[in-house]
This record gives C-alpha cells, structure tokens and sequence, in this order.
C-alpha cells in the first residue's frame, strides 16, 4: 500500500506536468482550431527563461543587492518568467499562426512544427550542446509520512500546478476576456462578427497557455534540475495526446488527461517493466478514444479541416 | 403503389419534436412541394428520408422496399437523389468530376482497376464521362466541364447540384429550395429547368420551396409544415385559400 | 530613377519572356537527353574539369557543400555546374527540339506505355551515369527516391483526403522489421535467427515479396487506427495515429527477437538503386492512378463535403478506409526499402523527427498533387543533404524556409496539380502535337 501512495505522489507530479502542457494545446485547439505543434517548444523555453531568471535574481541576491529568501526567489521566478514566456507565446502566434488564418489548419499545424525545430536550434545554437542545471531553489526534504516518503518539491509543483490551474478556471469563467475566448470556442465564425477582436483573443490564448508552459518548465526544473534543448518535444508531444484526450476545449478535460497520463505511465512502470510504459499507456488511451472518440468532456462535431 | 412512401415519420432532437408524425405518398412522375415558415423542419424531413439523420419513429418505402436506418449513400443508390439548401459542394473538384462522381456506386472496375489503370476501367471512366456531358447539357452548363467550383456564378453551381443529383439516376428528384437567392431571371430559367428535367427523364420530384410563386407553378401536390407536423395538404388552389396555411405562413390577416 | 528601374524591370523580363519561347518547344524527351549528354559528359571530362577549375573533387550535390565550406570556391564551382550541367542541357534541348518532338508524336503513335517506359528508361539512365560517380550520391539518390514514395502516399491522406495522419513513421516501422525479418530469417546467417533457409542467390527474386509484406503488416496496422478513428470525422484521428506512432516504435524496443532498442541489422545488400527506382515509379504510377479515377476523386470528395459525398452515393467509410490502407501499404513499402538501403535500422529511426521530416515534404511540396509530392521528397532531402556542412543551422534554415511557403502558399508549392502522364510525354511544337492528337489522351 506505501508503495502505492508513493507512486500515487509520484504520478501527481508527473501528471502536473503535462496537465500544464496539455491546458495550453487544450486552449489554442479549443479557441483557435489550431493544433500548436510549438507548444512542447515553449515549455522548453519557459524552462530555460526560468533558467535564466532564477540565475539572474540569485547572482543578484548573492551579490547582496537584495537580500531574498530563496522561496521568494522561486515565486519571482515563476512570475517573472510566465511573463516573459507569454510574450514568445504572442511572438509565435504573431509571426507563425496570425498570417495564416485563412489557410488550411494543417498548414499552420506545420508552421508550428517549424517553429518549435527553430526554438530548439536556436537554443543550442545560442547556448551549445552542453546542458544546463537548474539552480537549486528549494532545499529538499523528505517527510516519512507513515511509509511514504513526500519531499516538500514534489508538495510544492503539485500545488502550485493546482493553482495556475484554479487560476485559469476562474479566468475564464469570471472575466470579460474570460467569456469571449468560451463565445470563440463556440462559434468561431460568429464572434468576430459581433466585436470580439479575433486577433486580441488570439494573442492572449497563447499568452496564458505559454504562461502555464513557462510554470510547468520552471517546476519540472526545480523537479529535474538538468534542461536541454530537446526537453519539450517528448512533453509536448504527450500533453497533446492529453489535450485532445479531455475533449476540444475542454479545461476540466485537459487537466484530468494530463493527470490520467501521468497516473498511466507511472502505474504501468510501477506493475511492468519500465520498457512497456509507452506501449501499455498509449494502447489503453488507444482504447479510450475508441469508445469515447470525442475525449471526456468533448461534443460531437464535425470539424473540417479548411483545405 | 406509391414510388416513395413515408409512414408516420417522427424526430426528436434531444426532447425536442422536430418533426410529428409525417407522412408522404409521392406517385411516379409527380412533382410535390413542402412548404412552410423557417424552422418548420422542412429540410428536416429531407434529411431525414435521405438518411442524413435516422427517424425516432415510422418507416420509409421505396417502392415497397423498406429503406428506413439506412446509410445515406445506400439510400441514395437505391434512388433518392438530393440537392442541399446551402449548395453542398466539393470546392476543389471540377464541375465535371461533380456529375461523375455521383456514379460513384454504379462504378464496377473496383480498386484493381484504380490502381492499375486497366481497360475496363478506361472504357467505364469513358462512360460516365459522357453521361455526365449530357447531364450538363440537360442543365446548360455543358460548357463550364472543366471548371473548378469556386469559379462559377451562384445560379451554375445550382445547376451543378442538380446534374449531380440527376447522375445518381433518381427516381425521386429531392430539390432543397433550388431557387434560393437567385435573381428572378435566374430563377425562371431554374424554373424551365426543373420541368425539362421533369419531362426529359420522368421523375419525381419533392421541392422545399420558400417563394409560392415557384411551387404553386410546379406542384401537383403541395404539403404545408409547421411546427413539425404537416398542417395542409393539396393542389395549390387548396392551399391558397386554406386559412390554416395563410395563419401559419403568411401571418394573419395577410391575403394573397 | 523609376524609369530606369522600370527599364531594367522590362529588359529582364522580356528576357524571360525569350528564355520561355526559347525553350518552350523543347518535349521531356529533349530535357532527358540534354541531361543525358550532361551526365556522359561529367563522367568523362568532370574530373579534369573539377581539377583545373582548382576543385579538389567534382561537386557532389551540385557544389552545395563545397560552396558552403570555402567561399572563395564559389566562382569555379559555379563555373564547373554551369559548363557541365546548364549549358550542355540547354544547348543539347534546344538543338535537338525538333527531332526530338518529331520522336515524341511517333511515340504516341504506339500505345501510350511505350513512350512512357522510353522516358523513364531515359530518366534513369540520367540517375544513374549521375550517382555513378560516388557511393554518397548512390545513397542520397535512393533515400531520396523513398522520401517521394513516403511523401506521396502520406499525401493521399493528408492531402487528397484532407485528414490528419501522424502515423506514417510507425507505419515505415513496421515495414521495415516486416520485410528486414523476412530477408535475414531467410538469407541471412544470423545470431538472432540462426542460419540462413534458403540460398543468397534467390533473393533479389524474392525482394518484392518481402517488400509486399511489409506492405500488408503495416497496413494491417493501418487497419487498427481506421476502425475507431473513421466512425466520426475530426481531429481524432491525429491523436489515434500519434498514439499509434508511439505504441508501434515501444512495441519494437519490447521485442528482443528483433534487436528491440539496439535494432536490427545485417539486412541482405538487396535494394539496388533499380529496385528502389522501380518500387518508386511503380507507387507513382500506381499513386496516380488511383487519384485520378473516380473512386480516388471520391477522396477529395469526402474531404471537401462528406454528407454531399454520402448522398451521391459514395461509400465514405471504405473511401477512407481504402485511402488509410493504401498509405500504410505504401509507407511500409518504403520502410522496407529503407533497411534494406541501410542495412540497420532501429526502433529510434521511426520517431518524432521522422514524423516532421515527411510532414515537412508534404506540406513542402504542395498538398493534392502527385507533382508536389515528387518536389517536396526530392527538393527537402537534397536540401537537408546539400546544407550538411551548415550544421545545426540547417535545422532553422530549412524550417524558415517551410514557414515561407506556407505563408506564402499555404497549400504547398505544387498543390492541386494533375499529374497527367500523357501530356507530359507529348511533344511541345504544334504541328507534332496536332499529329498525335486523340492518341495522347489517355
């Protein structure tokens, strides 16, 4: 049974991960009908932006500029980074997606792919092959809860993921902004019509889902302190599955299917071996869509690729 | 016996009763209109008969063959041919490939020939395509064959549709409001040909229409629908002077 | 200062205007023997060329390479291309236009077969005078030969039925191990699968058939993700076709019969460069064939409006079963080429990036066309050979320049285009195209 709970906090984190990821894929597809293949690719620059920031404000601490405690550093990281990230999320869209609107989905599909390969080129152009550690932020320690051992990181990404996540919810369903991205995902021919600014909404649908990239990169950093350039394409490639799997647009969905991923791959590790983990995780979500091709909270609808 | 026959048809969408407990006799050679307020569940029912959606309830028969629940397109092969009210065409397709594809299911060379090119499926491609230029000449557009969709005037694609659905070898002709935003030029040549495709061929024909003018001209028969339920059946004098009919789709106290 | 500019505009393109009339007449049967002559004249004069041009070696991918790595060489490699290739072909086009049409209509005097496999009888030769001059050229022509057989059947999903597949990488998996196992099991003495069944001498007559396996696995693999992923229309379809990529490449490196994650190797030598050609003219043919008859236009049918399609009568479901089943078939075709090629593969090669890489052609080359399929599978793997020497640079030029033309041509750089082999055979001058009139319709 410890073995279980252990694993059971486990797979909390690792599906806070890609529920973070999945919410971003989950917002543009649900608003925009975009697939953003360049998601997995901002997670890695929010990591690295992360990266940055927290070097940056702990030289600064060090040199006692400022004098901050380092939990402080790392909710300052966290804020100074999403925001930052945002503005490649806005950047991406400006220059990958917002020229081709009126172009099939695919192909801005494509572009995205294109964006990421050139987010991770740059990256290892810019910084070289070598890897990067993540500055320690937080002091680990490890709690012996009857059996089951909890460090206060893994605590801290669990729930901090579940407040970017409360966050978001409350965005959408409270805020002006909020409704028009749920009127657009309704009905992405009318809204426009009726004075909601297209490319406003756009461009904040890939801010935020950068944002919570950029959180889901820092927090995987203080988890798994080493990041290399190629750190998103796994990630993204998986969060998409999930995003899709919780249904168009779904933020509910997105995040229980980031979950569910992250409970499937470390159960199946946990009773197989490793080895199996993509197979048995990707053949049950096989299954799932089968029987339910909609995900769990998506309508019927028929979507046609614009071609 | 009647060529189509519809017996106490019903829909519900999600609790709501689109369409109540309709029913149709179409004979051989007879042109019929439905007609009715927006929203009465007139293209319902053609999608409802053609396979689109699936009845709650009643049944269908064509020529005394049950073809209730089937899929769309085997309905269609067994004879019902339809346009749509939106105009639902393949927009990267010629207009010639629009009249030979609606052969689709009379096609017999199978993937052998597709894929290998063979004789029999030369000689049959030759087939179609000439059936398909007849079609067009049918409808006057013989000369726009080759091309794509997009580039065409609004009153050729309505052509288009109907040379398509004609390839299907009706023998009940379904026309979704053929004459919707034409100009009225366009719309007495469409008019003309609806009764030379009438003639020419001999079908039947069910019309949704939204102006009187065209279905009291080309209707035999006319049913009236609101609200899901047919309130008026018969000759388009009938209609006129129905009272029900003046309430529900003209408003009341309208004369005509 | 407009004037000017106005003038140089008009002198540049009255010359391409002159250029075009020029060379307007000249039939593919011209280009082919043009580049004939250049590639003869290349393996005997291209080494001392190369040599007094100051070369250390004749430019192997067109002196991409060599430009690239010394500056200073581009005078003398350009010079080297356009005395070798350009002039010669232009030249030799230009002269032997006539006869060259007047061959062309007497071709199609004869059933249309005929003067097709002349043409292509033709286009290889040229290939392969070409790659005789290095192993490296040998390689690239081959990979690129199966890049267009990937490409143009991922297109028939992606592009002529308007879907979005992300499975073609699995699909070449299991072709791959499918033929690779059938040829090692029987040719090979093996560590994995003990000695060989029967003698090294049958099998190259036996190739098809472990190509055609390859084929029929993958497309039984196909078979899983169409069944769920086909009852409903929409974008499931890509996350079936992703899990499947990922269930397929984890399957592999389960399975320590074939090697699991170190791969497999030691795959008999038996994907000649006439093997591949062959394979990849026949997916064309084949390819085209298919697109061109109503059942395939049925695909686009279904693509641009698919209740339309339902109620003129078209099968929906088994059109886009059969289309999905026919890319597998394909891909795994290609696949199995490919081990055969390298001669290892592993779990590893069919990943995500291979995913990007024919995507990429795809959309490269233009969405609905076999032309496209054919320029986007030729043009990106020759770039990504060609820009080698840049290194991680190549992986932002190359995506830019995708970026571009998506921009610019969202459907591709060909798309849409009928690949009509009739026309391109004929002759280009009136007179010889009115002769043999009627006989190039097919």
């Amino acid at each position: 049974m410890t073995f279980f709970f252990q694993n059971l906090i486990n797979a909390l984190q690792w599906g806070s991960f890609y529920a973070l990821i999945a919410l971003g894929y989950s917002m543009v597809y649900g608003i925009l009908m975009l697939f953003n293949f360049a998601h997995g690719d901002i997670f890695m620059v929010g990591a690295y932006i992360g990266f940055g920031v927290a070097t940056g404000v702990t030289a600064l601490a060090s040199f006692g500029a400022i004098v901050l405690p380092k939990w402080l550093i790392l909710v300052l990281t966290i804020i100074i980074s999403m925001f930052l990230t945002s503005f490649v999320g806005m950047l991406v869209e400006r220059l990958g997606y917002r020229p081709l609107r009126e172009a099939p989905r695919a192909s801005a599909a494509i572009t995205g792919l294109m964006i990421g390969i050139i987010l991770e080129t740059g990256n290892l152009a810019l910084l070289g092959a070598q890897r990067v550690r993540f500055p320690t932020l937080i002091k680990s320690e490890t709690y012996n809860i009857s059996g089951v051992f909890v460090t206060n990181k893994k605590i801290m990404i669990v729930v901090v993921s579940l407040m970017l996540m409360l966050a978001l919810h409350q965005f959408v369903r409270r805020t002006k902004w909020g409704m028009a991205m749920r009127a657009m995902a309704f009905d992405f021919v009318v809204v426009p019509l009726m004075g909601v600014p297209i490319n406003t909404i756009a461009a904040m649908t890939f801010a935020i889902g950068s944002a919570l990239a950029a959180a889901a990169g820092i927090l995987f950093g203080v988890a798994y302190p080493v990041l290399d350039p190629y750190m998103g394409i796994v990630f993204g490639w998986k969060a998409f599955v999930a995003a899709i799997l919780g249904g168009r647009g779904s933020i509910l969905g997105a995040t229980l299917a980031g979950f569910l991923l992250g409970f499937l791959e470390i159960f199946v590790a946990m009773i197989f071996p490793s080895t199996l983990r993509d197979l048995i995780a990707y053949s049950i979500i096989l299954l799932i869509l089968t029987f339910r091709p909609h995900g769990f909270f998506g309508e019927p609808y028929s979507a046609r690729l614009r071609l | 016996m009647a060529l189509l026959r519809v017996e106490k048809m019903s829909h519900e969408f999600g609790g709501l009763r689109a369409v109540n407990n309709y029913s149709l006799e179409i004979e051989k050679g007879q042109i019929r209109g439905l007609i009715g307020p927006n929203g009465a569940g007139k293209t319902t029912i053609f999608n409802l008969i053609t396979g689109i959606y699936k009845p709650t309830e009643g049944e269908i028969y064509l020529e005394g063959k049950k073809i209730t629940g089937l899929p769309p397109n085997q309905i269609a092969s067994h004879g019902l041919g339809r346009t749509f009210q939106n105009m639902q065409l393949w927009r990267h397709m010629s207009v010639l490939e629009h009249v030979k594809m609606a052969r689709y299911s009379r096609i017999t060379y199978g993937l052998f020939g597709a894929f290998f090119g063979t004789a029999k499926r030369q000689r049959e491609e030759e087939e179609i395509e000439e059936m398909a230029y007849s079609l067009l000449k049918m409808v006057g557009i013989a000369h726009l064959a080759g091309q794509i969709i997009l580039n065409l005037p609004y009153g050729a694609q309505r052509r288009v549709e109907i040379a398509r659905a004609l390839a299907t070898e009706p023998k009940v002709l379904f026309l979704d409001e053929p004459t919707a935003g034409m100009n009225p030029e366009e719309l007495i040549q469409m008019m003309e040909i609806v009764r030379k495709v009438h003639k020419n061929l001999g079908l039947a024909i069910f019309l949704i229409e939204h102006r009187l003018k065209v279905v009291m001209e080309l209707c035999e028969i006319i049913q009236t629908l609101n609200f899901g339920q047919v309130i008026a059946e018969g000759t388009p004098e009938e209609i006129q002077n129905d009272p029900k009919v003046i309430d529900a789709y003209l408003g009341k106290g309208t004369v005509i | 200062m407009n004037e000017e500019y106005g003038k140089i505009i008009g002198i540049t393109h009255s010359i391409k205007r002159k250029a075009r009339s020029l060379f307007s007449e000249v039939p593919l049967l011209g280009w082919l023997f043009g580049m004939l002559i250049a590639v003869i004249l290349e393996r005997y004069v291209g080494e001392a060329l190369a040599e007094s041009l100051g070369l250390s070696k004749i430019p192997m991918l067109f002196g991409v390479v060599m430009m690239l790595k010394n500056p200073l060489m581009i005078p003398s490699t350009v010079l080297y291309l356009f005395t070798i290739f350009v002039l010669p072909i232009s030249v030799v086009a230009r002269l032997i236009s006539g006869p060259a049409n007047r061959v062309a209509a007497k071709l199609l005097d004869l059933p249309i077969l005929i003067s097709v496999i002349i043409h292509i009888g033709l286009l290889y030769a040229v290939l392969y005078l070409w790659s005789e001059a290095s192993a490296y050229r040998v390689l690239t022509l081959k990979l690129t030969l199966i890049a267009v057989i990937l490409t143009l059947s991922l297109n028939v999903v992606n592009g002529y039925m308007g879907e979005f597949s992300c499975s073609h990488p699995g699909f070449m998996a299991l072709g791959a191990y499918a033929a690779s196992v059938f040829t090692v099991v029987l040719f090979v003495d093996d560590k994995l699968f003990g000695h060989a069944l029967l003698p090294a001498a049958l099998a190259p007559f036996m190739f098809p058939i472990a190509l055609i396996i390859g084929g029929i696995v993958a497309a039984f693999g196909a078979l899983v993700i169409a069944i769920p992923s086909f009852r409903t229309r929409g974008d499931y379809l890509a996350i079936i076709s992703l899990a499947f990529m990922f269930i397929v490449k984890s399957m592999i490196e389960n399975l320590e019969v074939v090697g699991g994650p170190r791969g497999l190797s030691s795959q008999p030598d038996l994907a000649s460069l006439p093997t591949v050609f062959i394979w990849t003219v026949a997916c064309i043919w084949v390819t085209n064939n298919f697109v061109r008859s109503t059942m395939g236009k049925a695909l686009n049918a279904v693509r641009d409006d698919e209740v339309a399609a339902n109620a003129m009568t078209v099968n929906t479901r088994r059109t886009k079963i059969t289309a999905f089943l026919f890319a597998a078939f394909w891909a795994g075709v290609a696949g199995g080429l490919f081990a055969h090629v390298l001669r290892y593969v592993n779990p590893g090669t069919f990943g995500l990036q291979k995913l990007a890489e024919v995507l990429a052609m795809v959309y490269f080359g233009g969405l609905n066309s076999v032309y496209g399929s054919i320029v986007g599978g030729v043009s990106l793997s020759m770039l990504g050979e060609a820009l080698r020497p840049l290194e991680i640079f190549k992986w932002i030029i190359i995506p830019l320049l995708l970026i571009l033309i998506m921009i610019y041509r969202p459907t591709g750089l060909v798309a849409f285009k009928e690949f009509n082999v009739g026309k391109l055979v004929m002759p280009k001058n009136k007179s010889d195209q009115r002769k043999s009139d009627g006989a190039a319709s097919g």
